[in-house]
């Protein structure tokens, strides 16, 4: 379709329709897609009123026609898109007035915070955008989002699906932030990767409490900027919300000078509205727009503007790290988790992540592990791949705006990777190096990187996207090239004006002492350009070499950053007298890094097995019974669970270095039911299980009963246990028993759960009722006999 | 708007003294929640009919059935609906806290419970300060005495929570955010004595620790 009329001057949409419904007499809580079959002609009415008050653009009665919100109705997708399309067209027909479908949330948290799967979503974005089309929708409108990662699914299913122009819209508190956490910054940039035509804000506030709001996302786009704001807000005696079409029109007004174009209003709003609205915009003319153009990576929650240094963390990455190669190996995602968190906590602005390793299907783990880290960490996310697969598979479920390491000169390495970064929207890193190896000179990278800049412009890629790795080579084997790398560095940032990325810590490989060399080079290097150095934020020096740095560089304004980091330093600390401690005392007061460090000492004469049996399972068991006695309490018990998993990680560290066999005393099965989304008691659950060297299969939450059989019969489980939270949820906690009752071996069930009491327990007919997870422990002692 | 260390202790089966490690970590997790999460919270009041089916509540098209209802509204002309959550916000820091380390979790759990009441409690004010000759009854939920907890659905359908607050409810009528509350709150022209407080309204009675011991909770 044509969308110059979305560039050239300013646009006209409509106004509300569900507000306007209920005002003409749908209940609260209706259904207003079911009025396109019983109430043709009252929608109709409503879009000529639009139409007649100036709309452009009116959207079709399509809301909530999803499969989701439809079920039940007994209408299936895509008799309500035709349904509402149809009626809108005849409204529209002569008029020049364009329809578009509508597309709201789907009514489903998406994970993590829901169970919904981002593909699932795409699933019914892309059935609705489809019938859409056939129906012969002119652009779509995806509205009304609060989850980043919803409004990319809708888009993907659309732009992949259709080819329809999308106008993307968001719905922010005053906060600037959304309910799910989502930033201006983060919304727009990403949004603009990956293809809106037009973006803005819609809902949840009146104009005048959007106007700052609509300033930030006019600075972040340079799409076309959309305003729908609700006539006000709602009165909690009346319902009815406060601004007069008037007092409307005067709030945004100032949206104009803002450099927004494109108008329309959302609840409480009506042809009314849309009628002064007309009338005030009709001789005006848009406002020009600065762009703040930047290197920007973000998460949902976190945006990252690189307008100075940025620390890129690089400890999820396999080489030489044999316990990483193990976890990735075997799944075990939460280890990478807690590589990513320790960065997180250190400083890091953004996490590198590489899980390539011989037996890992790249393209299958990446997009789990990604999955997996923006559930508990906050940060952006640079994508380490040479696979497209894999690099596509990750960037699709990546919620914001990612990094991908890495490009290099070779032709046919860029021809397979920009086009993947150009479609998400994602940052990329260029490696100066091509087919015949790294250039020994500065020169000779700086023409490598010309090369890719080059490259991704063709592909439409920015150049504030591109990223330069001048390469660190290592100073012990060729001395020559720290000084070149420099020189890199020096002439990218001078002459082609690109971010520059090093992996720093390699120079220093071969030689004695090697953090003095990495730190005088990675000074060195920052103060020639760098402004991505990737490093291993754990080594407080060099955290705090770029803390410096950022001082001296003016970053750091009034040095603050730089006190606040030395502020709660301790002076010294105290080393502990000689066997002050000992490893049962650590568990039992739960001091996580003197357990393990205790245990890392035992473990030279002691061999994994009797450590655990011997000294780890009894300093538990000790503060177990003081649980049981009222004499300790739940935290005291997960602290001790925590310096246990320590030990164990000491242990594991321990298996994998020697390649013992792994220290596993059982497998249980533990999930919370269908139903049931609330899962901390569960995790407690695992955690102490796990702590007492218990193997846990994790199924989740809200696991269907026909899941937790059939994990059942695949691992051959001996303990199963269920927990469920709410009265609502026990049928399903009934369910799972009654199921796996009729296996031919019946696995031994434990259930639990705030709701749940020994008599429901035995009514249904579970084995055993745990009140808490010490007794959970005891069950699997029974069961295990150990 | 406060959070009281005794009810994140209380959710924590603490009796007794509270260590003062363990306090020292209950309220580094208190402070970290309180700075950064503001609970949120919608209401809408109605007119009351009082029905042989329930108290109807007029223009919301629902009758609250059975007697805690009758009790608690009997002598009033208006009932406020309130939705309070501590919103997405604080899911997001209940994983990254469970990343670092179960003990850690559970404390902010428990300070999460403490805060979204904080929040309804701030929300009452909020009411009682709208209202300022009316006297405001207990706040009661969906799944208290014989109050069903499906009802949690059409309240915030009533109040369009997920538009208004990003709270969705469940098939299984559970709240997503999980720290949500939804409330009735009666408005009466006398006094309104206290009467929901209690084990004989807790649905953790049977299997509650206090309660086996023969004390209470103190909620």
């Amino acid at each position: 379709m044509e969308l110059d009329f979305l560039y050239d001057g300013l646009v006209m949409l409509d106004g509300a329709m569900g507000t306007v419904l209920q005002q003409r007499g749908l209940p609260p809580g209706g259904k207003p897609e079911l009025l396109n079959f019983t109430s043709p002609e009252l929608l109709r009415a409503i879009y000529r009123e639009y139409i007649d008050a100036g709309s452009q653009i009116i959207c079709a009665n399509t809301f909530g026609a999803n499969a989701l919100k439809l079920a039940g109705t007994g209408y299936s997708v895509d008799q309500v898109v035709s349904a509402a399309v149809a009626v809108a067209r005849e409204a529209a027909a002569g008029t020049g007035v364009k329809v578009s479908l509508d597309l709201g949330p789907l009514g489903e948290l998406l994970e993590p915070l829901g169970t919904l799967s981002f593909e699932r979503a795409y699933g019914y974005f892309k059935e609705a955008a489809v019938a859409g089309e056939r129906a012969g929708a002119e652009l779509v409108s995806i509205e009304t989002m609060t989850d980043l990662y919803e409004a990319r699914a809708a888009l993907l299913a659309v732009k992949e699906n259709t080819s329809l122009p999308v106008l993307a819209t968001m719905s922010f508190e005053q906060s600037g932030r959304t309910f799910t956490g989502c930033t201006i910054p983060s919304m727009a940039r990403t949004l603009e990767g990956l293809g809106a035509d037009a973006i803005g804000l819609n809902c949840s506030l009146g104009p005048d409490l959007l106007l700052p709001l609509l300033r930030e996302l006019c600075e972040n786009t340079r799409l076309p900027v959309i305003a729908k704001p609700n006539a006000g807000l709602p009165d909690p005696e009346t319902g009815a919300y406060g601004m007069g079409p008037e007092d409307f029109v005067q709030a945004l007004l100032p949206c104009l000078e803002a450099g927004v174009t494109i108008f329309g209003g959302c609840c409480g709003t009506s042809p009314d509205y849309i009628r002064a609205l007309a009338a005030a915009l009709k001789d005006k003319m848009p406002a020009p727009r600065t762009y703040r153009s930047a290197g920007f990576v973000c998460s949902a929650m976190t945006p990252c503007f690189l307008d100075g240094v940025r620390v890129i963390g690089e400890r999820v990455n396999p080489t030489g790290k044999k316990r990483l190669q193990q976890a990735l190996l075997e799944g075990d995602l939460d280890y990478v988790l807690d590589l990513a968190v320790q960065q997180e906590d250190a400083g890091a602005d953004i996490l590198d992540v590489n899980v390539g390793h011989p037996g890992v299907d790249e393209a299958a783990l990446l997009p789990r592990v990604v999955k997996k880290l923006q559930s508990a960490v906050a940060l952006p996310l640079q994508l380490d791949s040479t696979s497209p697969d894999a690099l596509e598979a990750a960037l699709r479920v990546y919620n914001g705006k990612a990094a991908v390491n890495s490009v290099n000169g070779e032709r046919a390495v860029l021809e397979r990777i920009l086009p993947i970064v150009k479609k998400y929207g994602a940052s990329v890193v260029g490696l100066c190096l091509d087919e015949h190896g790294i250039p020994p000179t500065a020169e000779g990278r700086v023409a490598i990187a010309r090369r890719i800049l080059d490259a991704a412009l063709e592909h439409g890629i920015p150049a504030e996207d591109v990223w330069i790795d001048c390469l660190t080579l290592t100073v012990s084997a060729q001395q020559d090239q720290g000084l070149e790398t420099l020189k890199a560095v020096r002439m990218v940032r001078e002459e082609l004006g690109l971010q520059v990325v090093l992996g720093v810590s390699n120079i220093s490989f071969g030689l004695p002492n090697r953090a003095a060399v990495t730190r005088s080079f990675l000074t060195q290097a920052l103060g020639a350009g760098l402004t991505l150095p990737i490093l291993n934020p754990n080594q407080r020096e060099m955290m705090d070499a770029v803390a410096a740095f950022k001082v001296l560089s003016g970053e750091d304004a009034g040095s603050r950053a730089y006190i606040a980091r030395f502020a709660d330093a301790p002076a010294q600390a105290v080393p502990a007298p000689a066997g002050a401690l000992t490893l049962e005392e650590a568990v039992a007061r739960g001091l996580e890094g003197d357990a393990g460090r205790l245990a890392r000492e035992a473990l030279r004469t002691q061999d994994e097995l009797s450590l655990v049996e011997h000294r780890l399972i009894p300093a538990l068991d000790k503060v177990g019974a003081d649980y049981e006695a009222g004499r300790a309490f739940l935290p005291q018990l997960l602290s001790a669970a925590q310096a246990a998993q320590a030990v164990f990680e000491a242990v594991k560290a321990s298996v994998a270095e020697k390649g013992g066999t792994p220290v596993k005393k059982g497998r249980i099965l533990i999930a919370t039911v269908k139903g049931d989304i609330h899962d901390i008691g569960k995790n407690i659950v695992r955690t102490v299980m796990e702590n007492y060297g218990y193997e846990a299969v994790d199924l989740g939450r809200d696991v269907p009963p026909e899941a937790v059989l059939e994990a059942v019969r695949e691992q051959s489980i001996r303990l199963v246990g269920l927990s469920a939270l709410m009265t609502t949820t026990l049928p399903a906690m009934e369910e799972t028993v009654r199921l796996l009752r009729a296996l031919p071996q019946p696995p031994v069930v434990w259930v639990g759960g705030a709701v749940v009491t020994p008599e429901y327990a035995a009514r249904i007919g579970a084995d055993h009722y745990a009140r808490d997870a010490r007794q959970s422990v005891e069950i699997a002692r029974k069961v295990f006999g150990a | 708007m406060e959070l009281d260390l005794r009810e994140p202790l209380r959710y924590l089966g603490v009796r007794g003294e509270p260590d003062p490690d363990l306090l020292r970590e209950l309220s580094a997790a208190a402070d970290k929640l309180t700075r950064s999460v503001t609970p949120r919270w919608v209401w809408r009041v109605f007119h009351v009919k009082h029905s042989f089916d329930g108290e109807a509540l007029e223009g919301a098209g629902l009758t609250l059935p059975g007697g805690l209802a009758r009790t608690m509204l009997g002598d009033c002309a208006q009932a406020v609906v309130l939705a309070c959550t501590l919103g997405a916000g604080f899911e997001a820091m209940l994983r990254g806290e469970q990343a670092r380390g179960m003990a850690r979790a559970a404390l902010l759990d428990a300070c999460g419970s403490a805060w979204v009441e904080a929040g309804c409690g701030a929300a009452e004010e909020e009411i009682a300060a709208r209202f300022p000759g009316l006297h405001l009854t207990d706040r009661f939920s969906p799944g208290y005495g014989d109050l069903p907890l499906a009802l949690q659905r059409d309240i915030c359908a009533i109040l369009d929570t997920p538009r208004r607050l990003g709270v969705q409810v469940t098939p299984s009528v559970l709240m997503n955010p999980a720290k949500s509350v939804t409330a009735v709150i009666g408005l009466s022209e006398r006094p309104q004595p206290a009467r929901v407080r209690g084990c004989g309204y807790c649905a953790l009675r049977e299997t509650c620790q206090y309660h086996k011991e023969g004390k209470s909770c103190g909620a």
